[in-house]
Protein backbone atom coordinates (compact mmCIF):
# COMPACT_ATOMS: atom_id res chain seq x y z
CA UNK A 1 0.00 0.00 0.00
CA UNK A 2 2.51 2.28 1.20
CA UNK A 3 4.36 1.77 -2.36
CA UNK A 4 1.33 2.46 -4.52
CA UNK A 5 1.09 6.16 -2.54
CA UNK A 6 4.79 6.79 -3.31
CA UNK A 7 4.33 5.72 -7.22
CA UNK A 8 0.87 7.76 -7.61
CA UNK A 9 2.95 10.48 -5.45
CA UNK A 10 5.91 10.48 -8.39
CA UNK A 11 3.06 10.04 -11.00
CA UNK A 12 1.09 13.12 -9.51
CA UNK A 13 4.59 16.00 -8.94
CA UNK A 14 6.22 14.28 -12.33
CA UNK A 15 2.56 15.73 -14.01
CA UNK A 16 2.49 18.73 -12.11
CA UNK A 17 5.97 19.93 -13.49
CA UNK A 18 5.79 18.59 -16.93
CA UNK A 19 2.76 20.25 -17.04
CA UNK A 20 4.11 23.48 -15.67
CA UNK A 21 7.11 22.94 -18.12
CA UNK A 22 4.95 22.73 -21.14
CA UNK A 23 1.96 25.23 -20.43
CA UNK A 24 3.82 27.81 -18.36
CA UNK A 25 7.81 27.55 -19.41
CA UNK A 26 6.39 27.63 -22.97
CA UNK A 27 4.14 30.79 -22.48
CA UNK A 28 7.57 32.29 -20.18
CA UNK A 29 10.15 31.77 -23.08
CA UNK A 30 7.07 33.41 -26.00
CA UNK A 31 7.51 36.39 -23.23
CA UNK A 32 11.55 36.38 -23.34
CA UNK A 33 12.14 35.80 -19.70
CA UNK A 34 14.72 33.31 -18.54
CA UNK A 35 12.41 30.46 -18.64
CA UNK A 36 14.77 27.70 -17.83
CA UNK A 37 16.11 29.45 -14.43
CA UNK A 38 12.39 30.68 -13.47
CA UNK A 39 11.34 26.98 -14.34
CA UNK A 40 13.99 25.45 -12.39
CA UNK A 41 13.79 27.86 -9.14
CA UNK A 42 10.18 27.69 -8.48
CA UNK A 43 8.80 24.40 -9.85
CA UNK A 44 11.46 21.67 -10.17
CA UNK A 45 13.20 23.10 -6.83
CA UNK A 46 9.41 23.44 -5.22
CA UNK A 47 7.99 20.32 -5.80
CA UNK A 48 11.04 18.05 -5.46
CA UNK A 49 11.62 19.72 -1.99
CA UNK A 50 7.71 19.48 -1.10
CA UNK A 51 7.72 15.51 -2.40
CA UNK A 52 11.22 14.88 -0.51
CA UNK A 53 10.49 16.16 2.60
CA UNK A 54 6.74 14.43 2.74
CA UNK A 55 8.23 11.20 1.46
CA UNK A 56 11.49 10.92 2.15
CA UNK A 57 12.69 8.25 -0.09
CA UNK A 58 15.48 8.79 -1.97
CA UNK A 59 15.13 8.00 -5.51
CA UNK A 60 11.21 9.77 -5.82
CA UNK A 61 12.87 12.68 -7.93
CA UNK A 62 14.55 10.70 -10.51
CA UNK A 63 10.99 8.84 -11.02
CA UNK A 64 9.68 12.55 -11.36
CA UNK A 65 12.13 13.74 -13.47
CA UNK A 66 10.90 11.01 -16.12
CA UNK A 67 7.51 11.42 -15.70
CA UNK A 68 7.79 14.88 -16.19
CA UNK A 69 10.52 14.48 -19.22
CA UNK A 70 7.83 11.93 -20.46
CA UNK A 71 5.17 14.89 -20.53
CA UNK A 72 7.47 17.26 -21.96
CA UNK A 73 7.91 15.11 -25.11
CA UNK A 74 4.05 15.10 -25.30
CA UNK A 75 4.29 18.91 -26.25
CA UNK A 76 7.24 19.32 -28.87
CA UNK A 77 6.17 22.83 -30.07
CA UNK A 78 6.74 24.92 -27.07
CA UNK A 79 10.24 24.67 -28.14
CA UNK A 80 13.04 22.18 -28.27
CA UNK A 81 11.43 19.25 -26.72
CA UNK A 82 14.44 17.09 -26.69
CA UNK A 83 16.78 19.30 -24.73
CA UNK A 84 13.79 19.95 -22.63
CA UNK A 85 13.09 16.65 -21.95
CA UNK A 86 16.49 15.58 -21.26
CA UNK A 87 17.42 18.54 -19.01
CA UNK A 88 14.16 17.69 -17.12
CA UNK A 89 14.94 13.89 -16.23
CA UNK A 90 18.37 15.14 -15.82
CA UNK A 91 17.65 17.51 -13.00
CA UNK A 92 15.15 15.13 -11.37
CA UNK A 93 17.98 12.63 -11.17
CA UNK A 94 20.24 15.35 -9.80
CA UNK A 95 18.30 16.70 -7.19
CA UNK A 96 18.05 13.35 -5.63
CA UNK A 97 21.50 12.82 -6.14
CA UNK A 98 22.41 15.80 -4.28
CA UNK A 99 19.62 16.18 -1.19
CA UNK A 100 21.12 11.95 -0.76
CA UNK A 101 24.79 13.03 -0.40
CA UNK A 102 23.75 16.31 2.15
CA UNK A 103 21.48 13.47 3.62
CA UNK A 104 19.46 16.32 5.86
CA UNK A 105 18.12 14.93 8.96
CA UNK A 106 14.52 15.73 8.33
CA UNK A 107 13.19 15.06 11.23
CA UNK A 108 14.68 18.01 13.28
CA UNK A 109 13.95 21.64 12.21
CA UNK A 110 16.22 23.17 10.13
CA UNK A 111 17.14 26.58 10.65
CA UNK A 112 16.37 29.75 7.93
CA UNK A 113 20.56 29.92 7.18
CA UNK A 114 20.21 25.93 6.15
CA UNK A 115 16.81 26.66 4.22
CA UNK A 116 18.00 29.34 1.99
CA UNK A 117 21.86 27.61 1.71
CA UNK A 118 19.80 24.42 0.56
CA UNK A 119 17.54 26.14 -1.66
CA UNK A 120 21.04 27.85 -3.15
CA UNK A 121 23.04 24.66 -4.14
CA UNK A 122 20.12 22.54 -5.12
CA UNK A 123 18.71 25.44 -7.28
CA UNK A 124 22.39 26.12 -9.02
CA UNK A 125 23.62 22.26 -8.83
CA UNK A 126 20.28 21.47 -10.95
CA UNK A 127 20.11 23.88 -13.35
CA UNK A 128 24.11 24.10 -14.02
CA UNK A 129 23.95 20.31 -13.65
CA UNK A 130 21.03 20.19 -15.57
CA UNK A 131 22.43 22.42 -18.51
CA UNK A 132 25.85 20.47 -19.01
CA UNK A 133 24.31 17.40 -19.59
CA UNK A 134 21.97 18.57 -22.18
CA UNK A 135 24.71 20.57 -23.81
CA UNK A 136 26.25 16.90 -24.47
CA UNK A 137 23.26 14.29 -24.41
CA UNK A 138 21.63 17.10 -27.57
CA UNK A 139 24.33 16.51 -29.96
CA UNK A 140 24.91 12.99 -29.12
CA UNK A 141 21.78 11.98 -30.27
CA UNK A 142 21.47 13.83 -33.24
CA UNK A 143 23.54 13.63 -36.60
CA UNK A 144 25.91 16.40 -35.82
CA UNK A 145 27.92 14.77 -32.71
CA UNK A 146 29.38 16.53 -29.73
CA UNK A 147 31.96 18.62 -29.71
CA UNK A 148 34.16 19.13 -26.23
CA UNK A 149 35.66 22.30 -27.03
CA UNK A 150 31.95 23.47 -27.96
CA UNK A 151 31.01 22.99 -24.10
CA UNK A 152 34.19 23.55 -22.78
CA UNK A 153 33.67 27.75 -23.65
CA UNK A 154 30.43 27.81 -22.91
CA UNK A 155 31.34 26.90 -19.55
CA UNK A 156 31.25 30.50 -18.09
CA UNK A 157 27.83 31.40 -19.72
CA UNK A 158 26.26 28.35 -18.36
CA UNK A 159 27.65 29.08 -14.12
CA UNK A 160 26.51 32.22 -14.61
CA UNK A 161 23.14 31.72 -15.98
CA UNK A 162 22.88 29.41 -12.84
CA UNK A 163 22.93 32.06 -10.54
CA UNK A 164 19.20 33.41 -11.03
CA UNK A 165 18.16 29.61 -10.33
CA UNK A 166 20.40 30.06 -7.27
CA UNK A 167 18.66 33.25 -6.19
CA UNK A 168 15.19 31.65 -6.35
CA UNK A 169 15.79 28.84 -5.05
CA UNK A 170 16.74 31.23 -1.85
CA UNK A 171 13.08 31.38 -1.49
CA UNK A 172 11.34 28.40 -2.84
CA UNK A 173 13.33 26.28 -0.30
CA UNK A 174 12.16 28.19 2.75
CA UNK A 175 8.68 28.80 1.62
CA UNK A 176 8.39 24.48 0.67
CA UNK A 177 9.44 24.28 4.38
CA UNK A 178 7.10 26.58 6.02
CA UNK A 179 4.02 25.33 3.96
CA UNK A 180 5.19 22.13 5.61
CA UNK A 181 3.95 23.04 8.98
CA UNK A 182 0.47 23.85 7.81
CA UNK A 183 -0.09 19.58 8.13
CA UNK A 184 -2.39 18.79 5.45
CA UNK A 185 -2.72 15.13 5.13
CA UNK A 186 -5.22 13.50 2.46
CA UNK A 187 -6.57 10.57 3.71
CA UNK A 188 -6.54 6.83 1.58
CA UNK A 189 -9.63 6.80 0.89
CA UNK A 190 -9.71 10.37 -1.35
CA UNK A 191 -5.71 9.91 -1.88
CA UNK A 192 -5.50 8.05 -4.99
CA UNK A 193 -8.95 9.61 -6.64
CA UNK A 194 -7.23 13.18 -5.97
CA UNK A 195 -3.48 12.27 -7.19
CA UNK A 196 -4.92 10.34 -10.21
CA UNK A 197 -7.02 13.24 -11.20
CA UNK A 198 -5.16 15.82 -10.76
CA UNK A 199 -2.26 13.67 -13.17
CA UNK A 200 -4.58 12.56 -15.79
CA UNK A 201 -5.64 16.54 -15.77
CA UNK A 202 -2.47 17.40 -16.62
CA UNK A 203 -1.72 15.23 -19.11
CA UNK A 204 -5.08 16.12 -21.04
CA UNK A 205 -4.29 19.23 -21.08
CA UNK A 206 -0.84 19.11 -22.40
CA UNK A 207 -2.23 16.77 -25.10
CA UNK A 208 -4.71 18.87 -26.08
CA UNK A 209 -2.54 21.77 -25.80
CA UNK A 210 -0.47 19.96 -28.34
CA UNK A 211 -3.07 19.10 -30.76
CA UNK A 212 -4.47 22.56 -31.50
CA UNK A 213 -1.10 23.67 -31.77
CA UNK A 214 -0.73 21.19 -34.59
CA UNK A 215 -4.32 21.92 -36.04
CA UNK A 216 -4.33 25.76 -35.55
CA UNK B 1 32.88 20.41 10.56
CA UNK B 2 29.03 19.46 10.54
CA UNK B 3 26.69 19.95 7.42
CA UNK B 4 25.24 22.41 8.95
CA UNK B 5 28.25 24.51 8.94
CA UNK B 6 29.46 23.53 5.24
CA UNK B 7 25.81 24.08 3.78
CA UNK B 8 26.18 27.93 4.15
CA UNK B 9 29.79 28.09 3.00
CA UNK B 10 29.65 25.82 0.04
CA UNK B 11 25.86 27.91 -0.94
CA UNK B 12 28.11 31.07 -0.56
CA UNK B 13 31.19 29.45 -2.79
CA UNK B 14 28.08 29.03 -5.65
CA UNK B 15 27.23 32.42 -5.24
CA UNK B 16 30.89 33.65 -5.88
CA UNK B 17 31.46 31.18 -8.48
CA UNK B 18 27.79 32.32 -10.52
CA UNK B 19 29.05 36.31 -9.62
CA UNK B 20 32.49 36.23 -10.83
CA UNK B 21 31.04 33.88 -14.21
CA UNK B 22 28.44 36.39 -14.69
CA UNK B 23 31.54 39.30 -14.67
CA UNK B 24 33.44 37.06 -16.79
CA UNK B 25 30.77 36.68 -19.34
CA UNK B 26 29.72 40.57 -19.25
CA UNK B 27 33.34 41.49 -19.80
CA UNK B 28 34.03 39.12 -22.28
CA UNK B 29 31.01 40.01 -24.53
CA UNK B 30 32.01 40.79 -28.10
CA UNK B 31 30.12 42.78 -30.10
CA UNK B 32 30.86 43.39 -33.97
CA UNK B 33 29.00 44.52 -36.89
CA UNK B 34 31.11 41.92 -39.53
CA UNK B 35 31.14 38.24 -39.50
CA UNK B 36 34.13 36.05 -39.88
CA UNK B 37 33.37 33.51 -42.47
CA UNK B 38 36.08 31.37 -43.59
CA UNK B 39 39.09 33.91 -42.02
CA UNK B 40 36.81 36.64 -43.60
CA UNK B 41 35.46 39.54 -42.53
CA UNK B 42 31.69 40.26 -44.24
CA UNK B 43 28.62 42.64 -43.48
CA UNK B 44 25.80 40.73 -43.31
CA UNK B 45 24.83 42.71 -46.46
CA UNK B 46 27.72 40.68 -48.29
CA UNK B 47 26.86 37.84 -47.22
CA UNK B 48 23.50 38.12 -48.39
CA UNK B 49 24.27 39.06 -51.41
CA UNK B 50 26.83 36.45 -51.60
CA UNK B 51 24.37 32.99 -50.82
CA UNK B 52 21.24 32.15 -52.10
CA UNK B 53 18.01 32.42 -50.34
CA UNK B 54 16.28 29.47 -48.21
CA UNK B 55 13.48 29.24 -46.15
CA UNK B 56 12.13 26.56 -43.94
CA UNK B 57 8.55 26.01 -42.28
CA UNK B 58 6.27 27.82 -44.70
CA UNK B 59 9.07 30.80 -45.00
CA UNK B 60 8.56 31.11 -41.17
CA UNK B 61 12.17 31.12 -40.78
CA UNK B 62 14.12 32.55 -44.13
CA UNK B 63 17.35 33.89 -44.83
CA UNK B 64 20.44 32.58 -46.66
CA UNK B 65 21.65 28.79 -47.25
CA UNK B 66 24.84 28.08 -45.26
CA UNK B 67 26.20 25.33 -47.70
CA UNK B 68 25.85 27.69 -51.02
CA UNK B 69 27.78 30.62 -48.30
CA UNK B 70 30.67 27.77 -47.39
CA UNK B 71 30.99 27.12 -50.83
CA UNK B 72 30.99 31.56 -52.08
CA UNK B 73 33.58 32.33 -49.28
CA UNK B 74 36.39 29.86 -51.34
CA UNK B 75 35.67 26.70 -49.20
CA UNK B 76 36.93 23.71 -51.26
CA UNK B 77 36.35 20.31 -50.55
CA UNK B 78 33.72 20.87 -48.20
CA UNK B 79 32.63 17.59 -47.23
CA UNK B 80 35.78 16.97 -45.31
CA UNK B 81 35.37 19.75 -42.97
CA UNK B 82 33.59 20.65 -39.82
CA UNK B 83 31.98 24.32 -39.10
CA UNK B 84 32.12 26.29 -35.80
CA UNK B 85 29.17 28.73 -35.28
CA UNK B 86 30.38 30.85 -32.71
CA UNK B 87 27.87 33.25 -30.82
CA UNK B 88 28.75 36.49 -29.63
CA UNK B 89 28.08 34.95 -25.70
CA UNK B 90 30.49 32.17 -25.89
CA UNK B 91 27.85 29.99 -27.82
CA UNK B 92 29.13 27.82 -29.97
CA UNK B 93 28.29 24.86 -31.85
CA UNK B 94 29.72 22.53 -34.76
CA UNK B 95 28.14 21.17 -37.58
CA UNK B 96 29.10 18.88 -40.65
CA UNK B 97 28.46 19.74 -44.22
CA UNK B 98 25.53 17.98 -43.98
CA UNK B 99 24.14 19.65 -41.47
CA UNK B 100 25.09 23.13 -43.79
CA UNK B 101 22.80 22.08 -46.13
CA UNK B 102 20.15 21.85 -44.01
CA UNK B 103 21.28 25.24 -42.93
CA UNK B 104 20.71 28.85 -42.85
CA UNK B 105 21.47 31.88 -41.91
CA UNK B 106 18.76 34.38 -41.01
CA UNK B 107 19.02 38.44 -41.48
CA UNK B 108 19.53 38.55 -37.26
CA UNK B 109 22.75 36.44 -37.66
CA UNK B 110 20.95 33.43 -36.06
CA UNK B 111 21.81 29.96 -37.23
CA UNK B 112 18.20 27.79 -38.51
CA UNK B 113 18.79 23.53 -39.14
CA UNK B 114 15.98 21.85 -40.52
CA UNK B 115 17.64 18.41 -39.29
CA UNK B 116 18.92 19.68 -35.56
CA UNK B 117 17.51 20.20 -32.10
CA UNK B 118 17.23 23.77 -31.23
CA UNK B 119 19.99 23.52 -29.57
CA UNK B 120 22.29 24.37 -32.79
CA UNK B 121 20.77 27.61 -33.04
CA UNK B 122 23.72 29.75 -32.61
CA UNK B 123 22.33 33.40 -32.02
CA UNK B 124 24.12 36.47 -32.94
CA UNK B 125 26.97 34.94 -34.67
CA UNK B 126 30.41 36.37 -35.13
CA UNK B 127 32.19 33.68 -36.54
CA UNK B 128 31.83 30.73 -38.54
CA UNK B 129 34.81 28.78 -38.70
CA UNK B 130 35.95 26.15 -41.10
CA UNK B 131 38.01 23.29 -39.54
Amino acid sequence: MKNMKFIAGIIVFGSLWGFAECIIGSLLRDANLPAGALMTGIFAIGLMTLSRTTFRQPGMQAGIGLVAGALRLFNPFGGCFICSAIAIMAEGLLFDLIWTGFSLNLKKTQTLTIQASLGICLAYLVYVGGYIVTQILTPVFSSAGFYLENLIVFIPQILASGLLAALIGVVTVPVVFTLKKFDITIRDRVYYPVTMGVSALCWVIVITNTILIVWL
Amino acid sequence: MGKDRLLPIFALLILLIGSVSSIYVYATQATTNTLLVNGQHYTMDQLFSLAQPRSFNESQYSGIALDDLMLKTGVVHPEQHTYTLKGADGYEKTVTWENMKNGLLMKDKESIFSDLPKAFRVKNIITIEVK
